[in-house]
């Protein structure tokens, strides 16, 4: 029955895959001969990210912060094989490095959903001026991992200050930037070396004042706020048709015929990935109104609004956010820099957290601060502390962790301190809230990647190296 | 919201010591007694303290030993064991000249036809929301450095206080003359110092002619040319009458500087100075000030390759005076305390972090402030506990002797918002 010949169409850019092919013939009987089937590759650049040397490591008597809401005083860590293996009290291993950290402090690694390294890096030339396609208001076909430069300094300061794992957004000037990746804060020469192997991609969309100023002064649409959910909608039309034609060429391809596959449109690509529900939004929007426009965009077209980014005005309407299941990703207190951040109020971040099944996220979008995305976290405890509040370390720490690894992604995988999760795990000389508090030690699937105190563990990028050389030499002539 | 009780009673909590603090306000005179006092000044660091004000100035302090028995004062505040500094002085920012950084009409801080006396306090906006917020900082007062125009001279800086009151805010206008040099995008940065050199020697040139022309004068009865208001200002700078306030990150922009300063005797202050730490010995050496950001550490262009977060520790340690700047925002100055905190946890000196935004500041553009000594400006801070600490809040401020409002539109947003009502938040006040 199963035909012995067929050719594989090598004018396409995809990828055949043994069991796609037996499903497809198998499923039913065959009335034509039938190409070899169209599959579209989604994972064209794979990470190559390989663990650092690590070794199994007990860290004892710490205060851990765990990401899941517990604080626990005195307590122990073991990691091994690249994970958490257990988190407890009195623990033992065989061949472990055993380390006391008596009166420092344990958090996982710190997560930032929202960064511009490596695509908006220092130094900041022109040359690598490359986060943002500013050509088009969608520029849906863009992925930012095509712009990461994995030499920038940058990478270097925030690993010393705990992160462990960020996304990596394109700009904010199109209604759709392009697709965000997720990056392991290693040093690489690539950008695969430093992909986070799994975790699902993003789409950057824009809400406000950037796509119509951007765009209204080119006279071309968008130019006002309604310009901008016209220009969400027609995009969202054109995916909703292409997803149908894909999902046409499927089933009339499983149903044994010989269907003509669509043609491939990157743009459509990735709008439909967010259909197919497995690309996950990422929204720069400030505002209450727009926000709860989006979301009702979102149900318009049957998917999900996802993580609202610089959500300024999220306070406003906090209860919609948590029964839609949006993340929104805040500031502490920058505003005032446009019209649309101009509502800020320092308890944004609590006010939001304090909603049943709420996902609150401290962000960076900065180079200086996501060096300290531990003081932006503890300005908000802080802050709203003093009006009404009652919130503990073991609470905020979820706003850098594993509410960040939920608007992520990859909270099956990374944001707290449990058992079965990567290793990645920060030790604080002291109280991370603290403003006198700095990271000492930086674990990324168990391996030691940063230590303020051993040289060995401090990367320096190509960029600086050999910048202020010592013109002299003690051997003069020497051969 | 689940915290509306324990917010309302919180606020009925806020209002009561608001209160006080109203009659505090009007007061003659106040006490704050049983302080910890950081004086920054002779004194040092005083435990169980008292500071007297008095129309508007500090008129005693005295440490635990010399208290009066009865204190002659209005108001005592007990302190009990907390906190007193001078009010911070933040610098480098637009306070008062931008309200919304994209709402062009709300921007004065710089104009195509600015030049050398551009003076932006004509601008200042007393108002402003951010100046309420900036209170909550701990800051009282702040040197505004304007952008200019394109000249090389891009105008002058002014210092305020942050009382927000209309016809009392600015303290000092036109203080200092702001010079950008450094790294061009359009051309040559020998340009910019090349400009400012023979602007200098120019001046000076002038300076001489007019002098003699003066002596002449006296046996003359011919009225002497006037000079134009810009070559006052050139002559104000080779006089020490002015600081020049001088952005240069790069070394050889730095010891060019020095040379000039060397030449002319210039009053000069080093702006960013990403470098200044390959030079601190000649900087130190010609007792020039460095104005620096605490926080920033990254080489963000060829001309800060050096930048880290001990730069100003190492600066201090070489014996340069530093005075610890704003990083970039005017929305966000109250948070040079925590960039301070940040200093310290890379080495500074905890009392330099604390004269770099309060004594340094106001030696540098003789401000009567930034200390807690007699006959200062009472621009003074209580504090919940270390002013660096992000746990720590401002529990009282005075400027000029009135006790400040520490509420800014942010909390009145708050407030709104965690406010529980069965009518829209519009109604909610």
């Amino acid at each position: 029955m199963l035909k012995k010949t067929f050719t594989i169409n090598k004018s396409t850019l995809t990828l055949l895959s043994a069991s796609m092919l037996s499903i497809g013939l198998t499923a039913c009987l065959p009335t034509e001969k039938q190409d070899a089937k169209v599959v579209i590759n989604k994972n064209p650049y794979p990470s190559t990210y390989q663990v650092l040397p690590a070794q199994t490591t007990l860290l004892t008597n710490a205060t851990i912060l765990t990401g899941t809401g517990q604080r626990l005083n005195n307590a122990d860590i073991l990691l091994a094989n690249g994970k958490v293996i257990e988190v407890g009290n009195d623990l033992a291993a065989k061949d472990a490095n055993v380390i006391d950290v008596q009166g420092k402090w344990i958090t996982p690694g710190i997560i930032d959903v929202h960064s511009h390294l490596g695509v908006y890096p220092n130094p900041q030339v022109e040359s690598h001026s490359d986060g943002n396609e500013m050509t088009s208001p969608n520029t849906s076909e863009v992925w930012s991992e095509h712009s990461v430069w994995p030499q920038d300094p940058a990478f270097q300061a925030a690993r010393a200050g705990g992160i462990t794992s960020l996304q990596i957004l394109p700009g904010s000037a199109n209604l759709f930037g392009g697709r965000s990746v997720t990056l392991r804060n290693v040093p690489s020469e690539t950008m695969q070396g430093m992909k986070f192997d799994g975790a699902p991609y993003g789409l950057k969309m824009a809400c406000g004042e950037n796509p119509k100023r951007v765009y209204g002064s080119r006279k071309v649409l968008p130019s006002t706020r309604m310009g901008n959910v016209a220009g969400y909608r027609s995009a969202w039309l054109a995916a909703t048709e292409y997803k149908r034609a894909w999902d046409k060429y499927d089933s009339d391809y499983s149903a044994g015929k010989n269907p003509q596959a669509p043609k491939r449109d990157l743009e459509l690509d990735t709008l439909m990935g967010v259909l197919e529900g497995e690309i996950l939004i990422h929204n720069h929007c400030y505002k209450a109104e727009e926000m709860a426009v989006m979301v009702d965009l979102s149900k318009e077209f049957n998917y999900h609004a996802g993580t609202f980014h610089h959500a300024i005005e999220a306070y406003k309407i906090a209860d919609l956010l948590a029964e839609n299941g949006n993340c929104a990703a805040m500031w502490p207190d920058w505003w005032g820099f446009k019209m649309e951040a101009y509502d800020m109020v320092e308890e944004n971040v609590a006010i939001v957290d304090a909603v049943k099944n709420s996902c609150a996220v401290v962000h960076s979008d900065s180079s200086t601060t996501i060096q300290r995305l531990n003081q932006e976290a503890a300005k908000v405890m802080y802050r709203a502390n003093e009006n009404g509040f009652a919130l503990k370390e073991e609470d905020a720490i979820k706003w850098i962790t594993a509410n960040a690894a939920k608007s992520l992604g990859i909270n099956d995988e990374v944001g707290s301190l449990e058992a079965g999760k990567k290793a990645d795990v920060v030790i604080w000389n002291m109280n991370p809230f603290s403003v006198y508090a700095k990271a000492e030690q930086v674990f990324i699937d168990g391996a030691k990647v940063y230590d303020s105190s051993d040289a060995k563990y401090q990367a320096k990028s190509d960029f600086l190296l050999g910048q202020n050389l010592d013109n002299h030499t003690d051997t003069a002539n020497s051969k | 919201m689940k915290n509306t009780n324990l917010l309302n009673s919180l606020r009925l909590a806020i209002l009561g010591a608001l209160t006080i603090t109203a009659t505090a306000a009007q007061a003659e005179s106040i006490a704050i007694t049983n302080a910890t006092v950081y004086t920054v000044a002779k004194k040092g660091i005083l435990s169980q303290a008292t500071v007297l004000m008095d129309d508007g100035k500090i008129t005693a302090v005295y440490s635990s030993d010399e208290v009066p028995e009865s204190l002659n004062a209005e108001t005592i505040i007990d302190a009990k064991g907390r906190i007193l500094t001078p009010g911070f002085i933040a610098s480098k920012n637009l306070l008062g000249l931008v309200e919304v950084g994209a709402v062009s009409a709300t921007r004065d801080a710089s104009d195509k036809k600015a030049d050398l006396t551009f003076d932006a306090s004509l601008a200042f906006n007393p108002k402003s929301t951010l100046v309420a917020y900036a209170r909550k900082g701990g800051i009282t007062n702040n040197l505004v450095m304007p952008y200019g125009g394109e000249n090389t001279f891009t105008g002058q800086s002014f210092a305020v206080n942050l009382s927000g009151e209309l016809g009392e805010s600015v303290v000092a206008k036109q203080n200092a003359v702001i010079v950008s040099l450094g790294a061009s995008r359009k051309g040559s940065r020998a340009v910019a110092l090349q400009t400012l050199g023979n602007e200098l020697a120019d001046a000076k040139k002038a300076l001489t002619k007019a002098e003699k022309a003066k002596a002449k004068k006296t046996k003359d009865s011919k009225e002497a040319k006037q000079p134009s208001r810009a070559q006052q200002e050139m002559y104000a700078l080779l006089a020490g009458d002015k600081p020049l306030l001088a952005y240069a990150d790069r070394a050889t922009d730095i010891l060019a500087l020095l040379a000039l300063k060397q030449e002319y005797s210039l009053d000069l202050v080093l702006v960013g100075a990403s470098d200044a730490v390959l030079v601190s010995d000649e900087i130190a050496k010609a007792g020039v000030v460095v104005m620096t950001s605490g926080i920033d550490n990254l080489p963000s262009s060829f001309d800060s390759l050096h930048n880290s977060l001990n730069n100003i520790a190492k600066l201090t340690q070489a014996g340069v005076k530093v005075i610890m700047s704003n990083s970039g925002e005017s929305h966000n100055i109250n948070q040079l305390r925590f960039d301070a905190g940040v200093a310290v946890a890379n080495g500074l000196d905890k009392n330099a972090a604390l004269a770099s935004i309060t004594a340094n500041v106001a030696d540098t553009f003789k401000l009567n402030t930034g200390r807690i000594a007699v006959g200062k400006n009472a621009d003074l801070v209580l504090w919940s506990n270390d002013p660096f600490e992000i746990s720590t809040k401002v529990d009282a401020m005075w400027i000029g002797g009135q006790a400040m409002s520490l509420k800014s539109r942010q909390d009145a947003l708050r407030e709104r918002y965690t406010t529980q009502s069965n009518m829209p938040r519009a109604y909610t006040k």
